[in-house]
């Protein structure tokens, strides 16, 4: 130990001198957290993605159809393509259509909120992905493969961005419950564990509980400052004898930052700071609770959060089309109320607002399947609308159509890895080269596809 | 500006200039610029049905149509997709093609795509045969293993073994020199924790530092490796390659299988007895035929998740480090591995199934499965009986529903009827909003304050028409079950035209007689239909016989129960299938899309000379020979390497799992051989290899720094020093609770939660696909649901809150510091004895002596077991 190690350990200066020597140990990374440049300028900086799972139908939401009220009840004169179950006769929405904003995009009644706000969204009316049924589509939507076993985007966009919040997960899930196959929907898989996402179940009122190990349960705060600074002399000491090393600094300097965690973590959870008229604004129910907590925790940098809508699979209505009457009447001041705060902060222009669920629901009505009434609609991955707000993606436009009855996109199609490489356009990242070498290639979010969709971005 | 256009000009000139010679010019330009750009994915991989080594592949083309037309190069799809003019199609991916390579192939297609006639790898492409080529064959993982001389050094005195003279050998050619050696404590305490994955404890330390023989490392070595202690470390390690897990990701309990401990426990006494690590591959794809010592071996299999290519992957990646996986869709891009070949090893695992191997005798088990008959029959009496009797309540009451509407408006006998069924009808009436329209006649009559006689004509008519539907749910299930038929399948029912009732009918009849999720102004809610009842509700109508039966049958219900002893245990294992199939190739993945079939066989790269298909059974026993064969020259490389890469940090090829093109080269290819070809000849004892690897002085090395050398190889991949770690969640784990004297050192069998109340080591606790235990993936756990090939290491400040706050580490911190005695020195000295196997310097212990009296011992106790010194392994 001489005394310019020493100096170079004491002084606090946790240099990269060590890095390099401990890429050679197995895969050791010190901090893959830390903040990272993109491939390109960025246009946002976060993503939040409201998840309406189980599958909302484009023709009663957001692709008004004239034609299918028209023919409802007759048979659709157009080849019927394979979905899940067996379905009838074509079946108009019982829903009105009505114009909103200075765009005067057409909109279900039931979003009367969201529909307010339709200038600041890009309604895509051209969504298609493969697979009709709930697990491989909510896998492809999220992980871009039908099958397990890929990173989620989340994990994705932390891996290649960082965090802009040391003190918070830099990826979050909220979900009341758990959405159909649950944890893998947001697993890092072969990306480094830290990549996972943090789910938190909207179950759970204390925003105490809601992180593990967030307080000590035994010690004042001057006494956990005191054991922590013992340590840090006891670890300085040690590096003293060691010389610099990297893995051991980012022990040093990963203690520090969760001391301070601890203060901010559960406050950032904690929606009873918030007043109560903003609380009812966004619905005491989970899903606004979960709106409402994203939007605290994109204020305070967390890089990416995805809010399910509910637990299994609220919006997938076989039966009973109205039903989603209702699941709206939910839904639909919780996303206003998201978007208009975005909106007034200014954070939206930095913020991708994505919303949508795993696929849409047929134009027909649904007659296989042990429904109880004949009155809904079977899954439909041919085509479906989703919408996207602010991040730099064009506002009160629509884009793409799906044919007459709204069954299959046929113009300007948008497939998942389209939207997956268009999201990660905007946050900066070139979707062929976000890669991670794994089981003998490189693997993307996009598989090997995707095209950034560019009439949908300023 | 000029310049740039002139210069492909001119290139393009001289392109088209009649070549000399046809043949050296597509030789010399025209082959190698296709097999540069185009071949890794259009040549055996064929992407896009498109296959670019051959005039007639390119003719032909693929899924786009023609890849080129002869003589019309503006004509053909390969000169717009290479110079990215097409919309759709841009290849390669990597980027546009340079102006004059796009000119050499213009050219080439106008002059008619010129090939030689005499190319034999050409016309096996154009007949879709699959080749390897001399070059694939030739790439070194596939190359016999070899014996190697250990190399001359110039430092003869620095080598203990022949492993240090590969190692020496090298770092002197590379200008390097090994620094120095550990001192012994860290030695020790390196040694114990990499074999037994705790540290040493004072005694032990005592007892090292005073033996001066010259073998006293080479003792505790043998010490080590003898504690049962070392195969719950190594086997440990195998289950990151076996993805083991005690539970499915499909599960939906937080419970582990009752029996996957087995194969997890006889992993770990394969290792503790030093099982040959070929009799330990056979045992996991054939132990079923192997005997019962073997048998559970094929847990390997059993336990595995249930992806469409995860026993290929496990088998090809664990066994052997080849992706043999990717080539599911489409053939190895980069390894001479044909789709062909996957679904050969594909077919060999779907012509088998799982099984349970009663580990019981035949009487238990006869007499067990009896009983669970009974119980299950009895169960179904039973249900069946409330079913029936519901139905019957449902029409029972639906008779009098005029008199329950009635009743709301004090125009019938309360006394008369079910007084829950009338507070439930009473309710529902003042329910503001119902979702169909057959009450609102009954309401305007309330609004109206009508007479008597329109109430009692309204409640009539709407019990005529609630029994109608009634009737006609009837026929409508009827209806569907003859559509259906007996034990319909999910595809069956999704697939047939099935009636129902009308909207307004059906919630009609659900808010009567259904238990079902209602909104009720935007918020979901379970509510039960008016005459609808579950267990309890039905009971209360019960009488005389009736009831009698009922209890009678419960009774009897619970005595079965009792009778039914807990299920014999029983070994998850497979077995092969009575008709073993080969399978087809899917075409680029799709199971709809169906290729040749692919007999089931081993490896063509791995088969030398005429490949012959599996005859016995599924063909796994005959896999396991082939793969467990000496002579494969990727078994033991591929084991010698796992090894290596826990002792020292970091494989010899730094991959483990991958030894194809895309894995890396090792860095000591002649060491890795020697380590192969002994450990063959040791009779595959992973004893004698973790002892040949620890007693060379390359293992004892110091983790300190060294400048000169750091210039040259800073990442330490020619092991100039030993690599400095923090360990893993297990030893984590481990370590506490031992230093805290909680550690059960007992062998475990069910897997338990690792909560603050189990004490046990890691290895035995649950480990969940479904979820995984939060601790465990704190600290870079590997996730079960893939083969692993190690850990990465992470350093983040969630971990830090684990110790902090957790707890596990609280209650630990107390056990601690109860465990020391004396005076604070003593204490403090003796803490730092059984954290670190050494006493404290002066400047710890004066630390140590100002912290405590102002703050407590456990809190003392936490912050060295905090520290990074008894989290890392130097």
């Amino acid at each position: 130990m001489n005394r310019r190690q020493l100096l170079s350990t004491m002084g606090g200066g946790f240099g990269m001198l060590g890095l390099q020597s401990l890429l050679g140990a197995e895969g050791a990374t010190a901090d893959p957290l830390a903040p990272k440049t993109p491939h390109f300028p960025a246009k946002a900086k976060r993503v939040v993605y409201l998840f309406l799972n189980g599958g909302p139908s484009q023709v009663d939401t957001f692709d008004p159809k004239p034609a299918l009220t028209k023919y409802h009840g007759k048979p659709m004169p157009t080849a019927n393509l394979q979905t899940e179950r067996k379905t009838g006769n074509l079946m108009k929405s019982p829903f009105e259509f009505r114009r909103y904003g200075k765009s005067g995009i057409e909109v279900s009644e039931i979003f009367p909120k969201l529909g307010s706000m339709i200038d600041e969204c890009c309604v895509i009316r051209s969504m298609y992905t493969e697979r009709p049924n709930h697990e491989p589509s909510l896998l492809l939507l999220n992980s871009g493969d039908k099958l397990p076993g890929r990173p989620s985007m989340g994990s994705w966009v932390t891996y290649g961005l960082g965090t802009m919040n040391r003190n918070l997960p830099g990826y979050v899930v909220l979900c009341p419950g758990l959405p159909v196959i649950g944890p893998q929907l947001w697993s890092s898989m072969f990306l480094p564990a830290v990549h996972q996402g943090t789910y938190i179940s909207l179950e759970e009122k204390d925003p105490k509980k809601l992180i593990r190990n967030i307080r000590n349960e035994t010690q004042t705060p001057q006494q956990q400052r005191a054991e922590l600074d013992l340590l840090a002399s006891l670890n300085r000491h040690q590096l003293a004898r060691t010389g610099t090393d990297s893995q051991m600094e980012a022990s040093i300097h990963s203690a520090e930052i969760a001391y301070r965690m601890q203060t901010e973590a559960p406050e950032a959870f904690d929606i009873t700071k918030e007043p109560q008229k903003v609380r009812d604004r966004y619905g005491d129910h989970d899903f606004g609770r979960g709106c409402l907590m994203a939007r605290r925790l994109l204020e305070r940098g967390v890089r990416m959060v995805q809010v399910y809508f509910g637990n299994f699979q609220p919006w997938d209505n076989h039966d009973d089309i109205e039903l989603h009457r209702p699941l709206a009447a939910q839904a639909d001041g919780s996303i206003a109320s998201l978007l208009q705060d975005l909106k007034a902060s200014g954070m939206l222009e930095e913020t991708v607002v994505i919303i949508g669920g795993e696929f849409g629901r047929t134009p027909a009505v649904e007659i296989g399947g042990l429904v109880k009434v004949q009155n809904g609609r079977d899954h439909n991955n041919h085509g479906f609308s989703y919408l996207v707000a602010g991040g730099g993606f064009k506002g009160g436009i629509t884009y793409g159509s799906t044919d007459d009855f709204g069954f299959q996109a046929v113009e300007n199609k948008v497939h998942i890895h389209d939207l997956h490489a268009t999201v990660l356009h905007q946050l900066g990242l070139d979707h062929t080269k976000l890669t991670y070498f794994y089981s003998g290639r490189n693997y993307r979010l996009t598989d090997v596809a995707g095209e950034v969709v560019k009439d949908i971005i300023a | 500006m000029v310049l740039r256009i002139l210069v492909p000009l001119i290139l393009c000139l001289t392109a088209l200039l009649p070549a000399a010679d046809t043949r050296e010019q597509f030789e010399m330009q025209v082959r190698p610029l296709l097999a540069k750009n185009c071949f890794a994915c259009h040549q055996q991989s064929a992407m896009g049905g498109l296959r670019l080594d051959s005039r007639e592949t390119i003719l032909k083309g693929g899924k786009s149509g023609p890849a080129a037309v002869a003589g019309e190069p503006e004509k053909s799809l390969l000169i717009g997709a290479v110079s990215h003019t097409l919309e759709r199609l841009k290849m390669p991916p990597s980027g546009k093609l340079s102006a004059d390579d796009v000119a050499i192939l213009s050219a080439w297609i106008k002059g008619g795509l010129y090939w030689p006639a005499d190319d034999k790898a050409a016309k096996a492409a154009a007949a879709g045969e699959y080749v390897i080529s001399p070059e694939q064959r030739a790439f070194w993982s596939f190359q016999p293993v070899k014996a190697p001389v250990p190399p001359a050094v110039k430092n003869t005195a620095w080598p203990k073994t022949e492993i240090d003279k590969f190692v020496l050998a090298r770092l002197e050619r590379e200008g390097l020199h090994p620094i120095a050696a550990a001192d012994r404590r860290t030695l020790l305490r390196r040694a114990t924790l990499d074999l037994t994955g705790l540290p040493p404890t004072p005694e032990e330390a005592d007892a090292f530092l005073r033996d001066k023989a010259p073998d006293a490392f080479a003792k505790v070595v043998d010490r080590l490796l003898a504690s049962p202690r070392y195969g719950e470390r190594w086997g440990r390690y195998w289950l990151d390659v076996a993805r083991y897990s005690d539970d499915s990701l499909n599960s939906t309990k937080d419970e582990p299988y009752p029996n996957s401990f087995r194969y997890r426990n006889w992993v770990i006494n394969a290792f503790n007895e030093d099982m040959p690590y070929d009799t330990f591959v056979k045992a996991q794809l054939a132990g079923d035929e192997m005997g019962d010592k073997y048998a559970a071996g094929t847990g390997f299999y059993s336990l595995s998740p249930e992806f469409q290519d995860d026993r290929v992957d496990a088998t090809s990646r664990g066994f052997l480090g080849l992706t043999v996986a990717c080539a599911t869709c489409h053939n190895h891009k980069f390894d001479p591995i044909p789709t062909k070949d996957f679904y050969s090893l594909q077919g060999v695992f779907s012509s088998t199934d799982l099984n349970e191997l009663p580990l019981a005798s035949k009487e238990v088990v006869d007499s067990w499965t009896a009983k669970k008959k009974l119980v299950d029959h009895q169960e179904k009496l039973i249900e069946k009986f409330y079913e029936n009797q519901r139905d019957q309540l449902a029409d029972i009451l639906a008779s009098r529903t005029a008199q329950y509407l009635l009743a709301t408006r004090n125009l019938a006998s309360a006394a008369e009827l079910d007084a829950e069924s009338l507070q439930r009808m009473t309710a529902y009436l003042s329910e503001a909003k119902k979702d169909h329209p057959y009450l609102k006649p009954w309401v305007a009559l309330v609004e109206s304050k009508a007479s008597e006689e329109e109430f009692r004509r309204a409640a009539a008519e709407f019990q005529k028409l609630l029994l109608a539907v009634m009737e006609e749910k009837k026929e409508v299930d009827h209806k569907n079950e003859l559509t259906l038929g007996l034990n319909p399948n999910r595809d069956d029912v999704a697939g047939a035209s099935l009636v129902s009732l009308s909207r307004d009918k059906y919630i009609l009849w659900r808010d009567m007689f259904e238990r079902s999720v209602k909104d009720s102004a935007g918020f979901f809610k379970t509510s039960e239909g008016i005459f609808h009842y579950n267990k309890n509700g039905i009971e209360r109508f019960l009488q005389g016989h009736w009831k009698s039966y009922l209890e009678t049958q419960k009774v009897d219900l619970e005595r079965l129960k009792k009778e039914l002893p807990e299920k014999y245990p029983f070994l998850q294992t497979i077995k092969d299938k009575d008709k073993p199939e080969d399978v087809h190739i899917a075409i680029r993945g799709d199971a709809n899309n169906k290729g040749d079939l692919a007999p089931r066989r081993f490896l063509a790269i791995l088969s030398p000379g005429e490949r012959k298909p599996f005859s016995k059974g599924s063909g796994r026993m005959e896999l396991a020979e082939a793969i467990a064969d000496p002579k494969n020259p990727l078994t033991a490389r591929v084991f010698v390497n796992r090894v290596w890469q826990r002792h020292f940090g970091r494989g010899i090829v730094g991959t483990p799992s991958n030894f194809g093109q895309l894995g890396e080269r090792p860095t000591h290819p002649e060491l890795l051989d020697y380590l192969a070809d002994t450990f063959v000849k040791n009779g595959w004892s992973i004893k004698k290899l973790h002892r040949e690897m620890m007693l060379s002085a390359t293992y004892q090395l110091s983790p300190a720094g060294d400048t000169v050398n750091e210039n040259k190889d800073a990442p330490n991949t020619l092991l100039w020093r030993y690599n400095r770690r923090r360990l893993d969640a297990e030893a984590l784990r481990d370590s506490v609770l031992f230093v805290s004297g909680k550690l059960q050192t007992k062998v475990e069998d069910l897997a338990k939660p690792l909560d603050e109340k189990n004490t046990a080591r890691t290895v035995y606790g649950f480990v969940s696909r479904r979820r995984l235990d939060g601790t465990l993936a704190l600290f870079d756990f590997p996730n079960p649901n893939s083969t692993s090939e190690g850990r990465i290491i992470t350093n983040v400040p969630l971990q830090r809150l684990y110790w902090m706050n957790s707890k596990f580490i609280e209650e630990q911190a107390q056990a601690l510091a109860e465990r020391l005695h004396g005076d604070n020195a003593a204490r403090i000295r003796e803490a730092y004895r059984l954290l670190l196997a050494r006493d404290p310097d002066a400047e710890e212990l004066k630390m140590g002596l100002e912290y405590v009296p102002k703050a407590s011992w456990a809190s003392y106790a936490r912050a060295l077991l905090s520290s990074n010194e008894f989290e890392f392994v130097d």
